[in-house]
């Protein structure tokens, strides 16, 4: 009667799935052998805690409101920049993206080079072509837009190709049929189809990019990420907490503007 | 004069499927004619080969003399209008735009990519709304009207083309009988007053021999019935829809011997 | 063609296009001139370019061991970050999730969290804990946890909220607590899902772990930046190979294995 107690999982033998034990046999075994190499240990984390809670309370002092202005620029060059570079992405997209359909595509090669590119463009963070780019045509953020944009080209005419691969193929054959040519039958069945995540794309990539283009400036490639460096240097937290907050706000506007707007394009 | 001559097609879907055992038939210009047969007989595999959306896996099918291939497809295309079951509208475009893509085959690449059309295309596409009675919908979104308006829209994008036949796949198959029965008539009205051949495959027996000059039955791959509609008698029809059982669809069967 | 019987088309409706088109374009080129960029500039540099690209052509190995434990390192915190992320999703999503939360105002809570890890960038957060915890890959780690649980618990909200009503409605109507409908409705209509979201975001954690470095949080952007500077390019080219070659590589898998889930 005993038995009657025993826990068990409910199935065949007992015993959890072994697909289960394995997925969390592998998980837990990774975590010990990247532990060293990342550096973690439940000492230092603990120890740790104090230095956290020091340093919060060094971080939330008064904003230095005089900064507002000069943030106000940045942070709307940060803007421009995201802004420009995405529209850039969008008018080299538009036709990688026919080339990278599978069912748009002219032939399996152009289709299997053009993804080979993409993935390749999109492989690298923007900021390792930041510091390329600012090495090759100097500070500012015209490297900063040239980055932004050739790594968004990668990703952007990725999903765009995506979403042209699921349209539904009816209305195709049936512009097909009346002898349209191979543009037209792009332009006219596949585009039209494929617009409303084409614009839910735009928009979460715009999302992206502006998160990207905070950061940018680090390495000199224009925008707020500048002057959010230098602030951290020179330990002026005052500055610092204006600028982390007013990333959070913009960033938390533009996500809220982009679910309205892709709410109504549909 | 014959217009389309179809000879000896066969067609053999990858997946092993044989839709079309060699089928022959000519069809005369201006003439209105209709293809019955079961499910699976074959009529979608080869009205749609009429139009090159299917190439045969052997035989040949020539229309107008030029026998069809990649290299004419397009010529071919221009002049050939389709009308499909589910209407293959873009839904997104407005009726307007969806009518114009009838006139895509007459214009270059360069202007229209960016959506642009010449007055003259306009004004087809006018004329060809108005002969479905839909002109008031034209600015309206595809996708927003109702089954028998987009198969109207269907049909004006097919005459906006200026075509010399017509190919329509099931069209009043979607749609309920009184939307199905003006689909007919327009399309019968269209085939006197223009002279434009129009090959129609349908489901309704009784519709086939309301508006038909010729019918032409299909089982199996193969053409089992060819004649005037009068000749359509139950007998025939039988032979026509027999096998039913072996596609399992009994009750559509005596569906369809109630209509006859 | 000329029927004189021709019935007038309806009035064109108003449409937006254009206008949004135009001030798109208005836009742009206000950008532009403020951002003084001048694209002629750039047309006329372009053998300057091109002589600068032509640096990087040959790749000098000899460091490779030490890029090697660098990519190493990078990886490791990738892993961590990904690790940390998916345990706090894990708690956090059933609270952001609206079919599942235990009230509005916990849902409003959680999604307001989510939505400031989001946020925040990774690279802002890894200064941050830098400045507060020593340089060394441990801050990237948590750098990459907080920012990306933001993500992962967002993914995870969002699927579960397409959860069909009736699953959940079944389990709760057996008198289930909210944590037995999580467990028992939630997390196994989502799983592989989920999965597919762990992996992407490892896969995005690699990439931004591989610039971590820039702000002194391990890894091998540090290496990059500091080649860079010193203007040795052969040893950037083969630094940028390497980094390239290790994220090809886990976005293969990763797409592999995501390919294989669905």
């Amino acid at each position: 009667m005993k038995n009657i107690l025993k826990l068990r999982w409910p199935t065949r033998n007992g015993f959890p799935p072994l697909w289960c034990l394995i997925a969390l046999g592998l998980t837990i075994g990774m975590s010990f052998f990247f532990a060293p190499a990342a550096e973690i240990s439940a000492v230092r984390l603990l120890s740790s805690f104090p230095r956290m809670i020091e340093f919060c309370g060094k971080i939330i002092v008064v904003p230095d409101w005089s900064y507002l202005p000069d943030l106000g620029g940045k942070m709307l060059e940060t803007m421009e920049m995201t802004f420009l570079a995405t529209s850039i992405a969008v008018g080299i997209s538009l036709p990688l993206s026919i080339l990278a359909a599978k069912n748009t595509s002219p032939h399996p090669c152009v289709f299997h080079a053009t993804r080979s590119l993409l993935s390749f463009m999109r492989a690298l963070p923007e900021l390792v072509w930041a510091l390329v780019f600012v090495s090759a045509v100097g500070l500012g953020p015209l490297p900063g837009v040239m980055a932004l944009a050739f790594v968004t080209v990668g990703f952007m005419a990725k999903f765009f190709a995506e979403a042209i691969e699921v349209v539904d193929p009816k209305p195709v054959e049936g512009v097909a049929a009346h002898g349209a040519g191979w543009l037209h039958i792009r332009t006219f069945a596949h585009l039209p189809q494929a617009w409303p995540d084409f614009i839910s794309t735009v928009m979460y990539i715009l999302d992206h990019n502006l998160r990207a283009a905070t950061v940018l400036g680090l390495v000199g490639a224009g925008g707020i990420g500048y002057d959010m460096i230098m602030s951290m240097r020179l330990f002026d937290y005052n500055r610092l907490i204006l600028i982390a907050l007013s990333i959070y706000v913009v960033v938390t506007l533009l996500d809220r503007a982009s679910d309205v707007f892709r709410k109504r394009v549909t | 004069m014959s217009h389309i001559i179809v000879n000896r097609i066969e067609k053999q879907f990858p997946n092993g499927v044989q839709a079309l055992r060699g089928v022959s038939m000519e069809i005369a210009a201006g003439s209105f004619t209709v293809l019955i047969g079961p499910s699976g007989a074959g009529k979608s595999t080869l009205l749609r080969m009429l139009n090159g959306l299917e190439l045969p896996s052997s035989g040949t099918v020539s229309i107008e003399g030029q026998t069809l291939g990649p290299r004419v497809m397009q010529r071919i295309r221009a002049k050939t209008g389709m009308i499909f079951q589910h209407f293959n509208l873009v839904g997104r475009l407005s009726v307007m735009t969806n009518v114009l893509t009838g006139r895509l085959s007459h214009r270059s690449w360069i202007g229209s990519v960016l959506y642009l059309f010449h007055e003259r295309d306009l004004k087809i596409a006018h004329h060809a709304l108005e002969r479905v009675g839909i002109t008031e919908k034209a600015w309206e979104r595809a996708d927003r009207l109702s089954g028998g308006q987009q198969q109207r829209v269907g049909v004006a994008r097919a005459l906006a083309q200026g075509p010399r036949l017509i190919l329509a796949d099931e069209p009043v198959a979607s749609l309920d009988p009184v939307a199905g029965e003006e689909i007919m008539r327009l399309l019968r009205k269209i085939c006197d007053q223009d002279g434009i051949t129009v090959l129609v495959s349908l489901h309704q027996v009784a519709l086939a021999k309301r508006y038909a000059d010729r019918i032409i039955g299909l089982n199996a791959g193969k053409i089992v019935f060819d004649g005037a509609p009068k000749a359509l008698e139950h007998d025939v029809l039988n032979h026509i829809y027999r096998n039913q059982k072996a596609i399992g669809n009994e009750e559509h069967f005596e569906a369809q011997m109630a209509y006859a | 063609m000329n029927g004189p019987e021709l019935t007038p088309l309806p009035k064109k409706p108003f449409s937006w296009t254009p206008i949004w088109i135009f001030a798109w374009l208005l836009t742009l080129c206000l950008i532009v001139s403020d951002l003084h960029i001048s694209f002629g500039a750039l047309a006329y540099a372009y053998r300057d370019i091109i002589e600068y690209f032509g640096r990087y052509t040959s790749p000098d190995f000899s460091d490779l061991p030490k890029y090697l434990k660098l990519l190493f390192q990078t990886v490791a915190t990738a892993f961590w970050g990904t690790l940390i992320a998916s345990v706090v999703g894990f708690f956090l999503a059933p609270f952001a999730a609206r079919n599942l939360s235990s009230g509005p105002k916990v849902y409003r809570i959680a999604r307001e969290m989510l939505n400031f890890m989001r946020a925040m960038p990774d690279l802002l957060l890894a200064l941050i804990f830098v400045a507060s915890l020593g340089l060394g890959p441990f801050p990237g780690v948590l750098a990459l946890g907080v920012h990306t649980s933001g993500f992962l618990g967002k993914f995870f909200a969002e699927s579960m909220e397409r959860i069909d009503r009736g699953v959940i409605e079944a389990v709760s109507a057996t008198g289930a607590s909210r944590a037995q409908v999580v467990m028992y409705a939630g997390w196994p209509s989502i799983l592989r899902e989920s999965l597919g979201y762990i992996l992407y975001i490892m896969d995005r954690n690699v990439r931004m772990a591989s610039v971590l470095g820039l702000v002194g949080a391990g890894g091998i952007g540090l290496e990059l930046h500091d080649t860079l500077r010193m203007f040795r390019y052969d040893e950037s080219a083969a630094l940028i190979i390497v980094i390239l070659a290790a994220i090809l590589f886990f976005d293969c898998i990763s797409t592999y294995i995501r390919g294989k889930l669905t």
